[in-house]
């Protein structure tokens, strides 16, 4: 059910020494430390799609998201010296992320989905070979009806709807990215969904 | 007949990890399980939505505003609370909040009603039958000057703190934090925070 999708750019996507992008996580940290800022360009290329579905799940439109995730790397750059190698960059990062996007909501409100012609037709394409038109549109309104509802949560509920559902992390990891205890994480979970069915109830 | 299912098992139950013991309990329960489906039916809808994928030239749009932020910035330096790990500054922050706390809610006020106005010091030659300390069991003395000075140091050390630097540390307060230190407070602590709030309560109902 709960599947992770994190695709790493290949380095001739990014076009930068091979020596570099065969770094461990770790090792482009301490590389970025001691001067070479291209080692922080295989750390963007590495974990932008997942910041940026993080901050997408958050806000639910392009723009935002955009800017969004641009402001964690623009921290995690400013902060990189308190990154604790032990530690995964991927969830440091999602640290970050939670809390720019936390505070973002808090200022301001989620707006809908807009056309964006940088989206690619992710939502519009034929999956399938089985699904007609008339189906993906369907499925097209159904996702992008859910993604309003969850704009629509507490933020602490969508929090952990988003890293739950959506990034996979384990409870305890997200109460500690949150702050909270396992059982307040399951707690949070479970009204987001009742919370969400009663949402998309509402919806027309 | 068992009990129902808390909120955390209907988790459970969704991600197909309820313990088999309970999941006995869906059987015979028509309440539970209709709620149990229901969970697990949002959980179904929300897990088939995907982000839409944006276009491939935004990705190289992406990295590059980053860089641009980025190349003109060095990683700022750590602080010496990184390198004594924000665990370990979580008993110090706590004892300070609380000594604040105190001194803000029980000192600083009673310094202020027992300290006498110059003039009044000038002509008073009264002493009291009865000592404040005699009079008060809870009375704390007012400041000395080595109080005074520990208390300059406090507030100018707070002072010289930013908001970002203590966030950095770990120093912020995050969600869940208030709830997670007041459920893990001792006994001695748990007194205290009640002595603080039942006395701030006396103070604003005054």
């Amino acid at each position: 059910m709960l599947t992770r999708t994190w695709a790493m750019a290949t380095p001739a996507e990014t076009g930068i020494k091979v020596t570099v992008t065969n770094q461990t996580d770790a090792e482009l940290v301490a590389a970025c430390l001691a001067g070479e800022r291209e080692a922080f360009d295989v750390i963007v290329e590495r974990h932008r799609r997942h910041v940026y579905q993080l901050c997408y799940r958050f806000v639910g439109n392009h723009e935002d998201a955009s800017d969004l995730a641009q402001d964690v790397f623009i921290r995690a750059y400013r902060g990189l010296r308190t990154f604790k190698s032990q530690a995964s960059l991927g969830t440091w990062l999602y640290r970050i992320g939670v809390n720019v996007c936390l505070n973002r909501v808090s200022v301001k409100a989620p707006k809908p989905e807009s056309l964006d012609p940088l989206i690619a037709a992710s939502d519009q394409r034929v999956a399938s070979q089985d699904e007609t038109a008339a189906d993906a549109l369907l499925r097209g309104e159904r996702a992008a009806q859910v993604r309003a509802a969850i704009g629509r949560l507490p933020k602490k509920q969508r929090a952990t709807l988003v890293l739950r559902v959506y990034h996979d992390l384990p409870h305890d990891e997200i109460a500690k990215i949150l702050g909270s205890s396992v059982g307040a994480v399951k707690a949070n979970f479970f009204h987001a969904l009742n919370n969400l069915k009663r949402l998309l109830r509402e919806q027309p | 007949m068992t009990t129902h299912l808390r909120d955390s098992e209907f988790v459970d139950f969704a991600e197909g990890t309820l313990a088999p013991s309970r999941a006995g309990h869906l059987d015979t329960c028509a309440r539970c399980r209709d709620e149990a489906e229901q969970v697990a039916a949002s959980l179904r809808d929300v897990s088939s939505v995907e982000v839409p994928e944006p276009s491939p030239l935004f990705w190289d749009h992406f990295s590059a505003r980053v860089r641009q932020q980025v190349a003109h910035e060095a990683p700022e330096p750590a602080h010496w609370w990184s390198s004594v790990g924000v665990r370990a500054l979580v008993p110090l922050v706590a004892a300070l909040a609380v000594l604040i706390a105190f001194v803000s809610t029980a000192l600083l006020p009673r310094i202020t009603r027992s300290t006498p106005a110059a003039g009044e010091l000038a002509s008073s030659h009264v002493t009291p039958a009865v000592s404040p300390a005699a009079a008060d069991p809870d009375f704390l003395s007012p400041f000395d000057d080595q109080d005074a000075a520990v208390w300059a140091v406090l507030t100018a050390a707070a002072s010289d703190m930013r908001v970002d630097e203590a966030h950095a540390a770990g120093m912020g307060a995050h969600i869940g934090a208030v709830d997670h230190e007041v459920t893990h407070l001792n006994q001695a602590e748990l007194k205290e925070l009640n002595r603080l709030l039942q006395s701030e309560l006396k103070r604003s109902s005054d």
